[in-house]
């Protein structure tokens, strides 16, 4: 890189922040003032907190139900991907096989998340169990569809410079199929992230006496719309830790890209 | 930099003669079926072909002559629709496990693998065959070293030219040391230089490892230089002519470029390429050159 050019990715590094933090203290202000406006309009005094109000929320969250939630989602994402891949490995080797499965797996995708939780709640008297399964129904698939995808988006060329050198199936796999779909795995895992998190939410709030959704039923019960802001941001910032989490992984797998 | 020592002669008692197997195709015909308009194309139309132990041969023809189809068919990817292609009596497709480390290929383009380095690239058949860690490093850097890329072992191919890159694809060919080596179009994304210089390369790493090697190739200076034979491709395979190149004297390797350009074009062959010496013999057909009718 020349001189010029680390001089500009430096400028633009600082600019970013910066236009972020404008953004946020617009925004911030606009609502403190509401906030103080709110009667005037006859806002009920509820409905717009002030910062202060939201601060003291945030100040009573409980660890515990955040550690709840993120263990279901993280667990139930994990068994989504070992699911979806393998199935999706299954269905790679196995033409009739993916004729059978794939109108199903098209069913299940369209299926709403809401539909899932209220099967849950009336099939599963197990709490875990409902959530678990709620997640890994919705999430399973989207990493099925991706993986199949990506598979069958190798290269050509690549495929036939394998096998002109008579790998085993293992072999084929592990060494060209596997390598090459990692990109897309990343790409899979941010998006269900996303999902299991907006997922988990709703399935805590209808049918679970712990976790982040159930909190966010409570706080609508009291009416507390601090509450419900404080752990909104808390639903957030969790999301970004996740992706950074996942972002740094990908950057030291795919160091040979750079 | 001295170039590595090359690496000691392969055992080879992979073949029953402990030397690569004679290549024979009788009636060879390998028809495709069009995806969209199901029409039936003659890829390949009755095809005989003989090609020896330790053979060079250069496979020369016009675009969609069947050269492509003749090599997956070699390589074990495709199967005939009819008659037989085998190597040592085995058919590439029929037995395709068998020739695990006894066919080598080097395409067109590199194909190697982003995500490995040049040595991780080089080793990957030496893998396949299962042979241990420390010999796959130590023959994948040899051939490397051989190759000129000492110094590059370590970095990927999107950091290397494209000169670099198929060197790398010739070095995990060759550490293969296989019994057939074929070469699709190898040179043919190169500059002259860089492409002259590898052809050089590769042929001499082909007589040193004692391969049989059959090169695809629409160049015809690149044909003429490469090998024992010549052997050109009309459409669907058609054998327009099969040419021994030591039987025509270099000075003249130009009447036979033009004789080969004219039997191309036409789609017949050639009367010159009947007797490279004009000046002996001119009704007796030489020995090197075969038409077939």
């Amino acid at each position: 890189m020349t001189s010029t050019e680390e001089q500009r990715g430096a400028v633009i590094d600082l600019n970013f922040p910066r236009q972020t933090l404008v953004s946020l203290l617009v925004f911030a202000v606009c609502w403190e003032a509401l906030s103080h406006a709110a009667p005037y309009f006859g806002i009920p005094p509820f409905a717009i907190p002030s910062f202060v109000k939201i601060a003291q929320a945030i100040a009573h969250i409980t660890p515990v139900d955040i550690a709840v939630t993120l263990a279901r989602v993280i667990g139930a994402l994990i068994a989504s991907f070992v699911l979806g891949v393998s199935l999706a490995m299954a269905m790679y080797r196995s033409a009739t096989l993916d004729n059978y499965l794939h109108p199903m797996i098209r069913i299940l995708m369209a299926v709403p998340v809401v539909s899932w939780i209220l099967f849950a709640v009336l099939w599963f008297p197990g709490v875990e169990f409902r959530i678990g399964f709620v997640l890994v129904v919705v999430c399973g698939p989207v990493f099925l569809v991706d993986t199949l995808d990506a598979m069958r988006g190798v290269p050509r060329e690549l495929r036939q410079m394998m096998q002109s050198f008579r790998p085993t199936t293992l072999q084929y796999f592990r060494k060209l199929i596997l390598p090459a779909i990692v990109p897309t795995i990343f790409t899979s895992w941010k998006v269900n992230i996303s999902l299991a998190i907006r997922v988990v939410t709703i399935a805590e709030l209808v049918g679970a006496v712990t976790g982040i959704g159930h909190q966010l039923s409570v706080a609508q019960e009291l009416f507390s719309v601090s509450d419900v802001f404080a752990w909104t941001i808390v639903l957030v910032a969790l999301l970004f830790l996740l992706e950074a989490l996942v972002a740094r992984v990908e950057a030291r797998l795919l160091r040979w890209r750079t | 930099m001295r170039p590595a020592p090359p690496p000691t002669p392969p055992h080879k008692g992979k073949g029953s003669s402990g030397g690569p197997p004679p290549i024979e195709a009788r009636g060879l015909r390998k028809v495709f079926r069009q995806a969209t308009s199901g029409q039936a194309v003659v890829a390949i139309d009755r095809l005989d072909l003989d090609i020896a132990p330790r053979e060079v041969v250069a496979i020369v023809g016009q675009t969609g002559c069947g050269k492509s189809t003749f090599f997956d068919l070699m390589i074990g990817l495709e199967a005939p629709s009819e008659g037989t292609l085998t190597i040592g009596g085995r058919s590439p497709h029929g037995n395709f496990d068998f020739f695990r480390g006894r066919i080598a290929t080097v395409f067109q383009q590199d194909r190697l693998l982003p995500w490995r380095s040049a040595l991780d690239n080089a080793r990957l058949p030496l893998e396949l065959i299962g042979l241990p860690e420390d010999q796959q490093r130590e023959r994948a850097l040899a051939w490397l070293n051989r190759l000129g890329l000492g110094n590059f072992t370590n970095a990927y191919p999107h950091e290397l030219s494209g000169g670099m890159r198929q060197r790398v694809a010739i070095a995990r060919a060759f550490a293969v040391e296989p019994d057939i080596l074929l070469a699709d179009e190898a040179f043919g994304h190169l500059d002259e230089v860089t492409a002259a210089e590898l052809r050089e390369t590769f042929l001499k790493l082909a007589r040193e490892c004692g391969s049989t090697a059959i090169l695809i190739t629409h160049q015809l200076e690149e044909a003429i230089g490469v090998g024992d034979r010549i052997v050109v491709f009309g459409k669907s395979a058609k054998l327009l002519a099969d040419i021994h190149v030591k039987t025509w004297p270099k000075s003249k390797y130009g009447v036979l470029r033009e004789a080969i350009q004219a039997t191309l074009q036409s789609n017949r062959p050639d009367p010159r390429l009947h007797d490279p010496r004009p000046a002996v013999g001119k009704n007796k057909p030489r020995k090197g050159a075969r038409l077939s009718k």
